[in-house]
């Protein structure tokens, strides 16, 4: 009997540490989640893309040189293959997500999201990266998509975003930015979706049409819209030239384009059958054009115009398990080898296929994507959205009312719980009573009083740091007293009464013997300030400007102006968490014997 | 007598030092303000006569008859919804932060190993910005990229289908349930105070006695704790019932408007104050809200006195 109630109790004990720990887990996701989704890209975000998930590595780059061939994936994964066993030899990462490729007799040129412009050596794979430049309006840094062009000397870079209608010039040899040329031409507004060196020229494939640059002047050479070519409106793609003409795919086929005709000569697709899929790219070997599509590859023989569909690309792997099954099969990439063909798929696979009976012969998986720790979001709340700004206001109004407010709260709860002079008892239940009137009841006179005080002195109130400081300073003294009187009501009179006695003013006693000992009490109470002036958003919202903005009012705006972008949000709000976080669990023994003793006290 | 207060008046010199300053901070920035709230409620004040300050035209009692009586009036479009809201919100935020702060309270009372950091770990939202609370909870309740109907739905399957979360009547969980989280480690940390200073004896005797651990709690920690979770109910009535942030921030996008089964008293006011530059009305309304307040509290403390007496 004694025994089962000992089990009894044992039984329950357990049970009720399991249910903490529930509560406990519940009680901290809202957190892990805001700073976890900060680190995704929004696109990961609205797709619920959920956790814990690595880029997609997507082999967007494949070339095969000497015995080695090379895989780069859109997880910024660089991968080199035995090419004729399969075997994986060598893999790094620019730890980035890589948007763009370029590849030269040594090197690659990865465009990524987050780290510029990342030169690869093909021998070792070895990096150099942090290519940052800034043109005015935006930084490389925040572009998604870019293209980039090699000739030899320069890299050549073109963004695939609105208003910039710039290329950017990269020195190889002095591994620098030397130049900026611009392209807007007839077409504009334009955005930059391919780039092709060519001879003399830059190539630019836009959604509006090619654009033909002088590559030494800069000069725009010559426009072809797309209306001009019966095109529909589509971005160009996989910008391409073979046998005098170029080569380019959109989402709804693959065209030849005769420059000096100005006219589209051939167009393969629309209704032959992978070709009426999504075009991801054009590639050529001998007299061969293979298309890239999200449904497979496409030859097409460029001598009688016939087109062969190459479907057994997606083959499962071996060992990639049930992948296949749960990524969209599209084709990035093709590289042609003596009659075999490289093609490189999405997730990471890439199949090599007998072009004479179109099967697969062999399957390489690239490594998988990396946990790619993004700090775009970061750069960009800074860079984009200003929050350096928003963080430096609030940092200055909370602190200077946290200083102000502890000076005349220190002193007024001081005297109110020292000594019972006529009116104390009136003042104290003042304090209290102001807790009860809505804030808005403040807000609104002074909102208006403030119109009026400026309209009639020309001091300027709203919108500066002075009139804000004041109005929170205000604010928060009533609770401050609060708190604050309860710290010196357990501070022992007989410290005080013995220096009276050796004959200290009664300011020195205040002076020297308490202020010392409430010295945590003011800390936790000042930091209790800090925390809800840094809560607070309604006076801030009506009193502060573009300037003088905290962060609640940078944020609410924002989440106007950008609606959707949840990385962007989740990111401000991590960083508007993380100080005052740190803060508190710095002081958090004083704040909770702080606020606590109050409330034992009744 | 007279003499006698001067005299007093005068002993306490130093005292009037010290509070000096907070008297005149208080009465020019909050106690001035508030009276001039009092008499704006009386004044046609708007985008046109905001220059006249004070001076505005005297429309008497018209602003209180437009919020109260006149049911054609534009202030009046959502204000019965937003008051509806706000008890409800209120009664079930005050009463879940306190019950659900006596839980765990109670939980992390006990004797375990790491009893001091999940303390500590149970204090986090507490820390978080209430506007930050109000994103983020908007975030997670987003229908279709929302990680709650993805543990709801996807994982847990506990409901058919993913419902919308911040629309119609679930709209006053989206905002009951972040307001809970957000303030409830707060009534857990002045419970577990309250609970630490209830002398042992107490239930060393009640064990003797043979009281089960329920009994124990309805007939010793409930009661003594009545000074702690009694300030908190009415704390929390108090700052629920003018309860903003959370709100406006959830419902950001767009309008800002939360829809009429999120809209609460704070948000609906300065709305129609901010927005619709409707000054004199806005201030009535925070009037009435006062003196609701004032007739709540003042009831709480009978109840609370009555409550006192009665266990003398």
């Amino acid at each position: 009997m004694r025994l089962t109630y000992y089990m009894q109790q044992r039984l329950m004990k357990r049970a009720i540490d399991v249910v903490m720990v529930a509560l406990l887990v519940i009680t901290l996701f809202p957190i892990f989640w805001m700073v976890f989704s900060s680190f995704k890209s929004n696109t990961e975000i609205l797709l619920g893309k959920i956790p814990f998930g690595k880029a997609g590595n997507d082999v967007m780059f494949i070339d095969a040189r000497g015995r080695a061939l090379f895989a780069f994936t859109s997880d910024g994964g660089l991968n080199k293959f035995d090419i004729d066993t399969g075997k994986l030899l060598k893999h790094d990462s620019v730890k980035s997500l890589a948007t763009s490729f370029a590849a030269d007799d040594h090197n690659v040129w990865v465009g990524t999201s987050d780290k510029g412009l990342v030169q690869v050596s093909l021998d070792d794979f070895s990096k150099k990266r942090g290519f940052s430049h800034g043109i005015e309006g935006f930084d490389i840094n925040k572009v998604v998509s870019t293209s980039l062009a090699d000739d030899g000397k320069y890299v050549w870079l073109a963004f695939q975003q609105k208003n910039i209608e710039t290329l950017l010039k990269f020195d190889k040899e002095k591994m620098s930015f030397v130049g900026e040329v611009p392209f807007a031409s007839a077409l504009s507004p334009s955005q930059a979706t391919s780039l092709l060196r060519d001879g003399g020229l830059l190539w630019i494939g836009t959604n509006k049409g090619l654009v033909a640059l002088n590559a030494e002047t800069g000069k725009v050479f010559k426009t072809f819209g797309l209306g001009s070519m019966g095109l529909p409106p589509v971005d160009i793609r996989g910008l391409v030239k073979h046998g005098g003409n170029l080569f380019f795919a959109t989402a709804r086929g693959a065209y030849e384009f005769s420059p000096a005709a100005g006219t589209i000569k051939r167009s393969f697709g629309i209704d032959e059958g992978l070709l009426s899929e999504r075009v991801n790219g054009v590639s050529f070997a001998g007299n061969k054009m293979f298309v890239a599509t999200n449904a497979g590859i496409s030859a097409v023989d460029l001598e009688n115009g016939s087109v062969t569909n190459f479907e057994a690309v997606f083959t499962p792997v071996a060992g990639s398990g049930d992948k296949k099954s749960l990524v969209r099969a599209d084709v990035f990439g093709v590289a042609e080898r003596s009659g075999k063909l490289f093609a490189g798929a999405s997730s990471g696979r890439i199949s090599l296929i007998d072009l004479g009976n179109d099967t697969v012969e062999k399957a390489y998986l690239a490594k998988d994507g990396h946990t790619v720790v993004r700090w775009r979001n970061y750069i960009d709340l800074w860079k984009n959205i200003n929050f350096g700004l928003y963080l430096k206001n609030s940092l200055i109004i909370c602190g200077i009312t946290m200083v102000l407010a502890m000076i005349f709260a220190t002193l007024a709860a001081y005297a109110l719980a020292r000594f019972n002079f006529p009116g104390s008892n009136f003042f104290s239940i003042g304090v209290l009573a102001t807790q009860m009137i809505p804030s808005i009841m403040y807000l609104i006179p002074l909102y208006i009083m403030f119109t009026k005080f400026t309209m009639l002195t020309g001091v300027p109130m709203k919108g500066t740091y002075f009139g804000m400081i004041l109005v929170y300073s205000a604010f928060f003294i009533p609770f401050s007293i609060w708190i604050l009187r309860g710290f010196f009501a357990a501070i022992p009179v007989e410290l005080e009464e013995a220096a009276r006695i050796d004959g200290c003013s009664p300011f020195q006693v205040f002076w020297y013997i308490v202020l010392p000992l409430a010295v945590p009490g003011i800390i936790a109470t000042g930091i209790y300030v800090f925390l809800t002036a840094w809560d607070e958003l309604m006076f801030a919202w009506v009193l502060t400007n573009a300037d003088t903005m905290t962060i609640p009012v940078g944020i609410r705006l924002f989440v106007g102006n950008y609606q959707n972008r949840f990385d962007l949000m989740m990111a401000a709000a991590t960083v508007a968490t993380i100080p005052v976080m740190i803060l508190f669990f710095m002081l958090q023994k004083h704040i909770v014997k702080g606020l606590t003793a109050g409330a034992v006290k009744g | 007598m007279k003499k006698g207060l001067w005299q007093e008046i005068k002993k306490y010199r130093i005292a009037y030092y010290f509070v000096l300053p907070t008297f005149l901070a208080m009465m020019t920035l909050h106690i001035f303000p508030v009276f001039q709230a009092f008499y704006m409620a009386f004044l046609k004040l708007n985008q046109f006569t905001i220059s006249q300050y004070l001076m505005a035209p005297f429309v008497g009692f018209d602003n209180f008859y437009q919020i109260l009586f006149n049911a054609d009036s534009p202030i009046r479009i959502g204000l019965f919804e937003s008051v509806r809201n706000t008890v409800i919100y209120t009664i079930v935020v005050t009463i879940g932060t306190t019950a659900f702060g006596m839980i765990v309270a109670l939980m992390v009372n006990r004797k375990f190993r790491g009893k001091n950091i999940a303390r500590a770990l149970f204090l986090f939202p507490w820390v978080v910005p209430t506007y930050v609370t109000g994103l983020l909870w908007g975030f997670m309740w987003q229908k279709e990229i929302g990680v709650i109907n993805l543990v709801l739905v996807d994982w847990l399957k506990l409901l058919p289908s993913k419902p919308f979360w911040l629309l119609g009547p679930n709209t006053m969980w989206a905002i009951i349930i972040p307001t809970v989280w957000r303030y409830w480690p707060l009534s857990m940390l002045m419970l577990l105070a309250g609970m630490q200073s209830i002398p042992d004896e107490l239930y060393e005797a009640a064990e003797i006695d043979g009281a089960s651990g329920w009994r124990k709690f309805w007939s010793i920690t409930f009661p003594m704790l009545k000074p702690v979770w009694a300030i908190l109910l009415l704390f929390g009535l108090i700052y629920n019932t003018y309860s903003f942030n959370i709100v406006i921030m959830m419902f950001g996008f767009g309008a800002g408007y939360p829809g009429e089964w999120g809209d609460l008293m704070m948000t609906n006011i300065f709305r129609n104050t901010f927005q619709q530059w409707a000054f004199g009305v806005g201030a009535a309304a925070s009037v009435l809200l006062l003196i609701v307040m004032v007739v709540i509290v003042n009831f709480w403390f009978r109840f609370y006195q009555k409550a006192e007496e009665m266990r003398e």
